[in-house]
């Protein structure tokens, strides 16, 4: 647990008056709110940041108390009853100032860390330390929304291709969700209240998981369809016959028209990949032809392409 | 139907929102209220934009104008991310196909 600077977090000196302080945070709380930066996972960090030091620094009496023994907030009961002692026994000796002590910087550098969610107050263990559980002002209004979480999940295009079940381990936590098949390469969903608990009564947070779907050897997508290329050779190109190609579901059989020419797309109509929430609805798989030329002809072969040449 | 509706009044104990301030969205028509044998309801539905306005107003003392704006930009900014993202999936596309 480490020092917190709230004139830094709000960006005003340390001889701010309320009114700068109350701007300042009025500024900071509309730029950082959670709900006004729904992708940035770190606005509500620094939106309880910006909130903690406003507590502070707008309430005089914790302000005056964060002055003396902010740097020294390990101390400062031990100080507050010393100063109780001296002012009840008249006090001949001067009071020392809590900065000039003698404790130095490893008395709190052990703690490490700082601000961090594991206080499910909101507020960090510095505040908590240093103001105690009844230092927070009683909200009137609505319970703060639980820490939202954030979570990737990786699937392969096949796994997309399926409505199924994953676990996700969440902070500790196992999750079990149900991935609907059709999800794209960055989609976000939405998982209500799988996030950390509300505070002060409000309602747990959300858990945020985005998918990523790195390029499969076989497949392309773009949107709902599916492209593969097939290698058709030559001589099925000119006469035409039947060429097997490569489905989500396995392989299908085609009928290859007689000159078929090189990049001829064929389109096969709900082959393709399930459309996303919409049950029973497939996008299509198109097909590109890639003919393949021959190689290694035997001199009598060739000298049939050359009479072909010539016809 | 019944389970798909919260009562407004016992949200409002529960989420420490005045009751007026339900009104006020309700009058701008950010959100809609159903009456059933003079009891008001609130769709489930609806639950999360009306956290998200009472978060708006009392963490950020923003107007109910400023709320209906807010919450049409939001709207407008989820409808961009989600076009960026089909765009994206597409210039791989074609990345790929190169």
């Amino acid at each position: 647990m480490a020092y917190i600077d709230y004139y830094k977090i709000l960006g005003v000196d340390k001889n701010a008056t309320q009114d700068d302080i109350k701007k300042a945070f009025r500024k900071l709380a509309r730029k950082y709110h959670p709900d006004l930066n729904p992708n940035d996972p770190t606005a509500k960090d620094k939106f309880q940041k910006i909130n903690e030091a406003n507590e502070v620094l707008s309430d005089p009496e914790k302000r005056k108390k964060y002055d003396e023994y902010g740097e020294n907030w390990k101390h400062a009961d031990e100080f507050e009853a010393q100063k109780k002692a001296y002012q009840q026994n008249g006090g001949g000796a001067h009071w020392y100032s809590a900065s000039g002590n003698g404790f130095n910087e490893g008395d709190f550098s052990q703690f490490g860390g700082g601000f961090h969610s594991g206080n499910t107050s909101g507020f960090s263990d510095f505040f908590e330390e240093l103001f105690g559980g009844a230092g927070r002002k009683a909200r009137g209004e609505a319970g703060f929304k639980g820490q939202d979480y954030n979570a990737e999940l990786q699937l392969s295009l096949r796994e997309a291709a399926q409505t199924h079940k994953q676990i996700l381990n969440v902070n500790g936590k196992n999750v079990r969700i149900t991935v609907p098949a059709g999800v794209a390469n960055g989609q976000i969903i939405k998982l209500k209240g799988y996030g950390a608990p509300g505070m002060n009564g409000g309602p747990a947070g959300d858990l945020y998981i985005t998918f990523f779907i790195p390029d499969d050897n076989t497949f392309k997508r773009k949107g709902d369809d599916l492209y593969v290329t097939a290698q058709l050779n030559l001589y099925t190109a000119v006469l035409g016959g039947e060429e097997t190609v490569d489905t989500l579901n396995g392989k299908v059989k085609l009928k290859v028209r007689p000159e078929t020419q090189n990049g001829t797309k064929v389109r096969l109509k709900g082959k393709g990949f399930p459309v996303y929430k919409q049950e029973g609805q497939f996008g299509d798989l198109i097909v590109t032809y890639s003919i393949q030329v021959p190689t290694g002809l035997t001199e009598k072969q060739k000298e049939l392409f050359r009479e072909l040449q010539k016809s | 139907m019944q389970n798909d509706l919260i009562i407004i009044s016992e949200y409002c104990t529960k989420s420490h929102i005045e009751p007026s301030f339900i009104s006020l969205l309700e009058d701008d028509g950010l959100i809609e209220i159903t009456e059933i044998e003079d009891k008001r309801y609130i769709p489930v539905t609806q639950l999360s934009d009306l956290e998200r306005y009472a978060r708006l107003y009392y963490d950020l003392s923003i107007n109910i104008a400023g709320l209906d704006a807010i919450h049409h930009l939001l709207k407008r900014m989820e409808h961009l991310q989600h076009e960026v993202r089909i765009l994206q999936n597409e210039l791989r596309f074609y990345r790929d196909i190169e």
